[in-house]
């Protein structure tokens, strides 16, 4: 909106912002109250800071081999262990730690920017079919569901399979594979708003389909599926790893969960925590978002949920 | 009724207080004391939020968790129901049965309505075997009335209407025989007509069964209708209690002459109707002959449709400042009519005009500027606002869409709005969740009314709300006509407020006009049911 | 007569999806870069036996008559000949020319109704499984929110659904099989070496089943009229089983039908992990070997399988709630 040079500025300027943020603001104020939304938070920050700072700053090396240094165990098991590789190392004497680090840099990445993806392409078909309804429904649904009969993993790995992987491909092709899930809610909820009154008053009001739809559908339908794809970001997270176990993943020597265990599978018996040490690094990592995401999801739902 | 007054009260209440658990939170009731005699039926009068639920499921052994038993006794046949602890032993269901206001959602919508009363009926009497149980249920479902028994026994209850579904929750209360029934504002949902017949019914059934009623209604007249005596509450206190007539004729506390004062009567010809101001002038809105027809899948059927002729031949002219009441039934086709009047759909026949322009001929574009000129205020005051958008933002929409006002002209507009309706402008950025249904709907008002139309159409606007909210609300209309020179269509099943507001009526009977005429005339000379 | 009239509806509407999914996958293995003549013949064949063999199997064609030549086959039953794969069933040596074009390689029908039984006594044993954990977890979750049983469902929901499943497989290889030597592990000789797999996949499907039930019980215990059913008299263990449990296995019949995926997606990586020879390992082998017949008769037996589990799905949720439109 634009402001006459006449109108106190702060007035117009405030009113917006303190409804974004009194509602937003109640929301995470209520998962704060969470133990375990405080618990994954402190723990995701802790490690998320410590992929971003310890590669950089440390003189350690993730892919250099080091054959003096291999199979030490990690803290506090058997004899060799040091405080400089708290996981231990490799069978290429690897520091564990670091390449956990750094292959969660490239999970987070993949699995945020694939559940971006996800959501918008999965989100703005669903809303248009649900809206709209008639052709658009049944010709955006008909592909929805085709699409969904394929289990995404079979779509992934047979292109992934058959073409080279990259971050970029990887991303692309989990995206793509993802979105019909995201258009099957989007579209019930759609459908719902759609013959709620409050619809029927914005037309009569003259409001536009379009407007109607991004002003007040969106917003309203949108955020619930935005705290369910908090959730997603660490199944994506997951699949990602399940790629790279195949093979099908990031390409070595950048580590990423997946090769690491796959490649460490030979040594299970005698250095088992080159397969289990980042398996357990990710699991925490992916327990956290997901504490993080169910807290955020209760706690929308209570402060929408009418009580107050 | 009144001879049996010697005998022991089936139920006696003696200074019953009941509040929420938390300590130091004010009672919901207190010190409430009254009797229930055998085969009486007492009304028991509170406005919404008087504390009825409170009570009815205080006596039922049925309250929440949230609150509990403070103090006091009710006594069932002589005996203690509440043991020491604030606790009542009383077993649900058996001696006390209970019929609440939501028929529709009391049963599960999942089974058959008949297996889930004889389910019921043997959890509470065990003895009882499965074809004798079904064979009562039957026996009762036919002494209410409802057609066909055999098949309805087996019908789910999404088939049931509303009507239908409270006269099976009545069977679901006289099936296990019990002493008394507490019937808890069960003619609330219910269309007029359909409340009277539940009415009617009860107080045969009690007549019948030897049973004893507590009938808790928010609505003086009904009680009116079929109590023996009446207890008034206020603020969860006994306020009056009296033989009905007497109560009714010659109340003895100043808040029970207010609550008489506000029930509107259609047979009280000194409530005036509304003065008609109509001129000479073009018409506002005029429906030419409109004719809208649905086809609806027939269950059980793919292919196969019904059609609904659920507005046929509708033809009536709106004047300038002339209020008009469209009166009907549920089902009779104003739902249809009100989505033709707000262009929301186009009728297949005939036309509707707006300041002499035909809907169907405008552009979209021209549409959609027009409707400004004509606002419709829906029923729903929960669901017709959007929801997580804050009081000011809301009304504001209105102006966005037709790009009126700027910046702060924008939000004087609205404040000028909130305060045209009654609303502080302090909640401009407060979202709704915290306002009652009459607040609510003055956001709707002040929304519709910072566009400056011409015509305001109220869909069942005031029948969710209670009586005194009611009188506020149609006050505001009526002050808002003088000061902005606005029409009404008022949309309604309930006669007696259109009586009050309108002058004219248009009354429809399945999709079609059956009489429209002035106000002062329709009734005396009803040409129609 | 109504039943019939759906029936068929959905089975029309079955095949065009199944249809759909055939032509994208189809379509999706011979647009990405690979060839896969190169890799009938072997690397060492030249150039000239290339060209050969690929119009002789008519892999030169426009992608739409080489799709259209597959579905005539499919139609008939014919799903064609694995690329790699020869009748004996084993891989052939890298290197080694045989004709694919012979009738010498397994068609593609074979291989997978071999491994199908296999596949979905694993499924079946899995469900079970989660079943045996969720569904207590779940119906005190729901039944008591913000009470400590349903905190404990959301913990074993939390952790259950960030154990990738892969891992797990490890971790319990090592423990359960290696170390403890309570179960077998990896391949199949006998019902014993389904219970590993299984219990991964069990841990895989748990989360959702948990959540559903927790959130849609505890709706139900909302709804009126199970607080109505206690003042008409019923006792709590009939409300509880009799009808809100009953309302609560609508959305958990759904989700069932929708996780399907989840579930096949999980086979796949279990399968391969644990070397079970079901169809989840065989995917895995031709995606790795571009047997482009074998990968497209296996998507469109899934497909076809989602569409049928999530019409039987409608049905039962029909026959519990009448009130679900079909």
């Amino acid at each position: 909106m634009t402001i006459s040079p006449a109108a106190d500025p702060s007035v117009v300027l405030k009113a917006p912002a303190l409804r974004e943020r009194s509602v937003g603001y109640r929301i995470l104020a209520e998962a704060m109250r969470n133990t375990g939304f405080r618990v994954g938070l402190g723990i995701l920050l802790l490690i998320v800071l410590a992929s971003a700072i310890y590669p950089e700053v440390t003189s350690l090396s993730a892919t250099k081999i080091s054959v003096r240094e291999k199979f030490l165990p990690p803290i506090l098991f058997g004899e060799k262990w040091s405080f400089l590789h708290p996981l231990g190392t490799d069978q290429l004497g690897r520091d564990m730690l670091l390449r956990c680090l750094i292959g969660l840099r490239y999970s987070f990445f993949i699995g945020v920017t694939t559940v971006v993806l996800m959501f918008c392409v999965g989100c703005a078909l669903g809303l248009v079919a649900g809206y709209k309804g008639g052709w658009w429904d049944t010709i955006i649904m008909r592909i929805t569901d085709a699409q969904l009969s394929v289990p995404m993993i079979i779509l992934a790995i047979s292109i992934l399979g058959v073409s080279t992987p990259s971050v970029l491909t990887i991303i692309i092709v989990l995206g793509l594979s993802g979105w019909p899930l995201y258009a099957r809610v989007a579209r019930g909820l759609a459908i719902t708003e759609r013959s709620r009154e409050y619809v029927r008053g914005l037309r009569v009001l003259g409001a536009a389909d379009l407007r109607i739809m991004l002003l007040f559908i969106a917003p309203n339908i949108l955020p619930g599926i935005a705290f369910v794809a908090v959730l997603d970001v660490a199944r994506m997270m997951i699949f990602e790893a399940i790629l790279g176990f195949l093979g099908l993943g990031v390409q070595p020597p950048t580590p990423s969960f997946g090769t690491i265990i796959s490649d460490a599978r030979k040594y299970l018996i005698n250095a088992w925590w080159i397969a289990t040490m980042p398996g357990l690094f990710l699991t925490l990592v992916l327990v956290s978002i997901n504490l993080m995401g169910s807290a955020l999801e209760k706690a929308r739902n209570r402060i929408y949920g009418g009580a107050s | 009724m009144s001879d049996t007054r010697t005998r022991e009260p089936v139920l006696s209440v003696r200074s019953l207080t009941v509040g929420p658990t938390e300590p130091g939170s004010a009672a919901i009731l207190s010190d409430l004391s009254f009797d229930l005699h055998s085969h009486e039926i007492l009304g028991i009068f509170a406005e919404t939020g008087g504390g009825k639920s409170v009570l009815s499921r205080a006596l039922a052994n049925w309250l929440p968790p949230t609150l509990e038993f403070r103090g006091g006794d009710i006594r069932f046949k002589g005996k203690s129901t509440l043991d020491g602890t604030g606790h009542s032993m009383l077993r649900p269901g058996r001696e006390i049965a209970y019929i609440g206001s939501r028929p529709q959602s009391s049963l599960d919508p999942t089974i058959p309505v008949g297996p889930q009363l004889v389910e019921k009926l043997r959890a509470v009497r065990p003895e009882i075997s499965a074809a004798d149980a079904r064979k009562k249920i039957l026996k009762l479902l036919a002494e209410v009335r409802i057609p066909s028994p055999e098949e309805r026994f087996n019908e789910y209850p999404t088939k049931y209407s509303g009507g239908m579904m409270q006269r099976a929750m009545i069977v679901d209360a006289l099936s296990t025989d019990p002493a008394m029934i507490i019937a808890d504002n069960v003619t609330q949902p219910l269309d007029v007509t359909i409340a009277l017949q539940i009415v009617r019914l009860l107080q045969q059934l009690a007549r019948q069964h030897g049973l004893s009623v507590l009938f808790l209604s928010s609505s003086l007249s009904t009680l009116n209708q079929l109590a023996d005596r009446v207890v008034v509450l206020q603020n969860g206190r006994v306020a009056e209690i009296g033989e009905t007539q007497a109560l009714i004729n010659a109340p003895a506390t100043p808040y029970t002459r207010t609550i008489i004062d506000q029930i509107p009567r259609i047979w009280r010809s000194t409530a005036a109707p509304a003065v008609s101001t109509r001129s000479a002038d073009q018409p506002i809105m005029s429906v030419r002959d409109v004719k809208r027809t649905y086809y609806v899948r027939r269950p059980g059927h793919l292919n196969s449709y019904n059609s609904v002729q659920a507005v046929r031949s509708v033809t009536f002219d709106v004047m300038p400042r002339d209020n008009i009441g469209i009166v009907g039934e549920s089902g009779c086709g104003k739902s249809t009519l009100t989505r033709l009047l707000t262009a929301l759909e186009k009728p297949e026949q005939g036309e509707i005009l707006f300041n002499n322009r035909p809907f169907n001929q405008m552009p979209q574009k021209e549409l959609t500027a027009a409707r400004r000129g004509f606002q419709l205020l829906l029923q729903d005051p929960y669901n017709s606002l959007p929801p997580r958008m804050t009081v000011g933002r809301m009304i504001e929409e209105g102006m966005r869409i037709h790009g009126i006002g700027k910046g702060a002209g924008m939000r004087a507009r609205v404040e000028q709005a909130m305060t045209d309706v009654g609303l502080p402008t302090s909640i401009y950025n407060h979202l709704p969740n915290s306002l009652s249904t009459g607040d609510r709907q003055r956001i709707s008002v002040a929304r519709a009314l910072v566009l400056e139309p011409q015509l305001l159409i109220l869909d069942e606007t005031v029948s969710a709300l209670d009586q005194s909210e009611q009188n506020k609300l149609l006050a505001l209309f009526s002050r808002l006509q003088a000061e902005k020179n606005l029409t009404y269509i008022f949309i309604s099943h309930d006669l007696a407020m259109v009586r009050r507001v309108c002058s004219r009526i248009a009354v429809m009977y399945l999709g079609e006009l059956v009489e429209i005429a002035d106000n002062r005339n329709l009734f005396y000379s009803a040409r129609h049911p | 007569m109504f039943l019939v009239e759906y029936l068929l509806k959905r089975l029309a509407q079955g095949v065009v999806i199944v249809f759909l999914t055939s032509l994208i996958i189809f379509t999706l293995l011979r647009v990405v870069p690979g060839d896969p003549v190169r890799l009938i013949v072997g690397g060492m064949a030249n150039d000239t036996v290339v060209k050969e063999v690929a119009e002789k199997m008519g892999l030169r064609d426009p992608i739409i008559v080489q799709y259209g030549r597959y579905i005539a086959g499919v139609v008939q039953g014919d799903f064609g000949q694995s690329y790699v794969r020869p009748r004996n069933g084993m891989v052939v040596a890298g290197g080694e020319y045989i004709d694919p074009t012979k009738s010498n390689m397994a068609p593609v029908i074979d291989l997978v109704v071999e491994r199908l039984p296999l596949t979905l006594m694993l499924a079946g044993m899995s469900l079970v499984f989660a079943l045996l954990v969720s569904v207590p977890l779940g119906i005190f979750g729901g039944l008591y929110p913000n009470r400590w049983p349903s905190s404990l469902a959301l913990l074993v929901q939390s952790v259950f659904v960030s154990i990738p499943n892969f891992w797990l497989s490890i971790v319990l290889i090592l423990f359960l099989s290696v170390k403890l030597g309570w179960m077998p592990a990896l391949g199949y000789q006998g019902f014993a070496y389904v219970l590993l797999p299984a219990i991964v996949l069990a841990v895989e499907i748990c989360p959702f089943l948990i959540r559903t039930l927790t959130v849609s019980l505890g709706e139900i215990m909302q709804a009126p009229f199970i607080d109505e059913a206690r003042v008409r008299g019923l006792s709590r263990w009939r409300i509880v089983i009799g009808h809100a449990l009953r309302n609560a296995a609508v959305p958990l019949v759904n989700l069932l039908g929708m996780q399907l995926s989840v579930l096949i997606g999980g086979v796949l990586v279990v399968e391969y992990i644990f070397d079970y020879p079901g169809l989840g390992h065989l995917t895995v082998l031709s995606v790795v070997a571009r047997d482009f017949p074998l990968i497209q008769g296996i998507a469109i037996l899934t497909s076809a399988v989602f569409v049928f589990i999530n019409i039987l799905v409608d049905l039962i949720t029909y026959a519990i709630d009448p009130r679900v439109e079909l």
